[in-house]
């Protein structure tokens, strides 16, 4: 028998569970295969696609989706719902599936689980049983694969915040994928900032320009949420918000809390346009940043983005930054 | 305590019912003057950017009514997947910044919604007797479903009467009569009264209105100034406009009926369930399978309102041209940058094209 290959689109969740997929899926005896790092055609097969409101983390899902057809036997897309008591996720994240089934007729099958902690557990536990199912009939190899999935995303969050790396550098040491190894050599840190905003934007290097790596060879010590432990970032984020009604805001709005609190130079916010929970909970960080009195910069970005607008402004809040810390450039 | 509340429809009748019951003078209770270009500005000048057209709006409205002297304001809450559930504390928080004391008092929508409203009247109220709360909650709520079924009536007649705009003018009049009203009695009386005046207006006889359903997010589905009075104007091309969405509609059900395990949108859902089969927030599940009832009902088109980047509406948009019960559908994307002209060339050419097809 053909070994089942199931594709896993470079986008959205990618960067927050891929490791625990992965070793999900060939726990499974199945085969992973991740899309290609973003480009201009992954972009421009997305754009054309959705509706123009669209945001464009979706239209970027999209246009991996498509770049995966005829490679893979399904396309693995969780519905996640809910991810916690009282929160959700965006509603584009949640009609993910079905928006991807209906823009895209002729995409391979999709693996959709229902996700949802709202309800009790085992609904949860009988969603993951159902999609191992799809694999093998035996019920004692899905549970070994659900625990070592687990196991490999408790290391992912661990290593993120003890060894302070981003979410790429982390699936690149955990995972055999193709993302790039980014080993320039950086100047020795001046400024420390922190880079909020969700994992599918900031690591991006497409989507954002760079913007990681401008930073830091720019002398910038970069922060990015994965960084904190998640506990420490459910309790900023409380401090600020309460609990947030959107899971996925939980490390935005904590992350701004949590390096506000350990006075940070200043805090850059990534997000794209017409992203709905940005547009509220943003407005809370920059409020406090206000009484913080921390310099704060927001960067929307969208398709039409370009290089040198992001740079400039990078360059000018930077610059502001130097300039009130008195540090001679 | 002077109370004000941001302008939502027809909520004002409700509210202003409700209190004059419970003994509140015309002071106790502030009513925003009706929205216009003035309090889309204020909104739009004091909101996040990217915020929707109905936290703007509402955001206009509280700051007019807190211009007008109100020191509480009301506004709804809710744990929910669209934005809604920011409101309150967005708002809140920006008034302050404008140096407005206000306190805010929030209706949790999403949850326990008749006991939220309830204990908040009765705070209001400096605890009046339960009997006399509820009396007055039916009466306000009694006008809300008077008011729609006259307008039910003016949907029909709009599209086939002689003199555009008759209608228009009844209905006015009989929102005005029943806010007047003083009793459940002459609410009955008022809207039975206009309801026959209205079936008296002149109909051209060879008239053949084209039916067309509006479906969408609620606020500016159910807010006319949100959405450029949409429903006149089809009105005024001959089109025959049906609006599930009513707020008697949604206070019969999601503050009582739901309670009993009567879902309203039983059917919708089922429906919806091909092609989306969750709830994504807001409108959206509920735009999906409305767009499959109505084709199967024999409407020519629909028209789908939301405001600009509601997160909902968007996965409806993107899923709507899939389904195969397929009727024309207008996306009308309201925000602070939309201009009558465009929307009306929009809407001839959609009504030309539901002409052209039933032509066929």
């Amino acid at each position: 028998m053909d070994i089942i290959k199931v594709g896993i689109p470079r986008a959205l969740l990618y960067y927050q569970y891929y490791p625990m997929w992965e070793s999900f899926f060939e726990k499974l005896g199945a085969e992973v295969v991740v899309s290609p790092l973003t480009n201009k055609a992954i972009l421009n097969l997305g754009v054309t696609r959705a509706v123009a409101d669209t945001c464009l983390p979706i239209k970027l899902f999209l246009g991996h989706v498509i770049s995966l057809i005829d490679k893979c036997d399904y396309i693995f897309a969780p519905t996640v719902i809910s991810l916690g008591r009282k929160a959700y996720n965006c509603s584009k994240i949640i009609g993910l599936p079905n928006m991807t089934r209906a823009l895209i007729p002729e995409c391979p099958v999709i693996l959709a689980p229902e996700i949802n902690l709202e309800k009790w557990r085992y609904h949860v536990y009988q969603n993951i049983y159902k999609l191992g199912s799809c694999f093998t009939s035996n019920p004692f190899k899905i549970k070994k694969a659900v625990e070592e999935a687990w196991k490999s995303n408790l290391a992912y969050r661990s290593k993120m915040a003890h060894e302070g790396i981003t979410c790429p550098e982390a699936i690149n040491r955990m995972c055999q994928t193709n993302q790039q190894l980014d080993s320039n050599c950086y100047p020795s840190p001046i400024l420390t900032i922190a880079v909020i905003g969700h994992p599918y934007v900031l690591y991006d290097d497409y989507l954002n320009h760079r913007l990681i790596s401008r930073l830091k060879s720019m002398g910038v010590k970069v922060l990015v949420p994965e960084m904190a432990a998640e506990e420490e970032l459910d309790i900023a984020a409380k401090k600020m918000v309460g609990t947030p009604h959107w899971s996925f805001e939980t490390d935005i709005v904590g992350a701004g809390e949590y390096y506000m609190e350990e006075k940070v130079d200043g805090i850059i916010n990534l997000s794209v346009f017409g992203c709905g929970p940005d547009s509220m909970m943003v407005d809370f960080v920059k409020h406090r940043a206000r009484e913080f009195g921390i310099p704060f910069l927001a960067l929307s970005l969208d398709e039409h983005a370009s290089e040198g607008g992001v740079l400039t402004r990078l360059e000018a809040f930077l610059d502001m930054i130097k300039r009130r810390n008195r540090i001679c450039v | 305590m002077r109370l004000g509340i941001p302008h939502f429809g027809n909520v004002y009748v409700a509210v202003k019912a409700m209190a004059r019951r419970l003994g509140a003078t015309g002071k106790d209770i502030i009513i925003p003057p009706p929205m216009t270009q003035g309090t889309l500005d204020l909104g739009v000048k004091y909101s996040p950017t990217e915020a929707c057209l109905p936290y703007k709006l509402t955001l206009g409205s509280l700051i007019e009514a807190c211009e007008l002297g109100a020191d509480t304001l009301a506004q709804a809450r809710g744990t929910g997947i669209c934005r809604l559930g920011y409101y309150a504390r967005g708002q809140e928080q920006m008034l302050r910044d404008l140096g407005y004391n206000a306190q805010f008092i929030t209706v949790d929508i999403s949850h326990h919604k008749i006991i939220s409203i309830m204990q908040l009247i009765r705070n209001m109220t400096n605890n009046a007797s339960w009997k006399e709360i509820i009396s007055a909650f039916f009466f306000g709520i009694g006008k809300l479903a008077a008011i729609d079924k006259v307008e039910k009536v003016v949907q029909e007649i709009r599209a086939v009467e002689i003199e555009k705009g008759m209608a228009n003018r009844m209905y006015r009049e009989a929102i005005k009569g029943i806010d007047d009203a003083s009793d459940s009695r002459e609410v009955k009386r008022i809207s039975r009264e206009y309801i026959g005046m209205l079936r008296k207006i002149p109909k051209n006889p060879q008239a053949d209105p084209v039916k067309v359903a509006i479906v969408g997010e609620i606020y500016v589905v159910i807010e006319p100034f949100s959405n450029m009075d949409i429903e006149i104007e089809l009105g005024k091309l001959g089109v025959e406009v049906h609006r599930t969405m009513t707020l008697s509609r949604w206070v019969k059900y999601s503050l009582f009926l739901n309670y009993l395990g009567v879902d309203e949108w039983k059917q919708v859902h089922k429906l919806a369930k091909p092609y989306l089969d969750h709830d994504v927030g807001g409108d959206g599940w509920e735009s999906v399978g409305e767009k499959v009832l109505y084709t199967r009902k024999g409407y020519d088109g629909l028209v789908h309102l939301a405001p600009f980047t509601c997160m909902p509406e968007i996965v409806a948009q993107n899923i709507m041209p899939s389904t195969r019960e397929d009727i024309p559908v207008l996306t009308v994307i309201c925000d602070e940058q939309m201009a009558k002209q465009g929307l009306l060339t929009r809407l001839e050419a959609f009504v030309d094209l539901l002409r052209f097809r039933r032509r066929r």
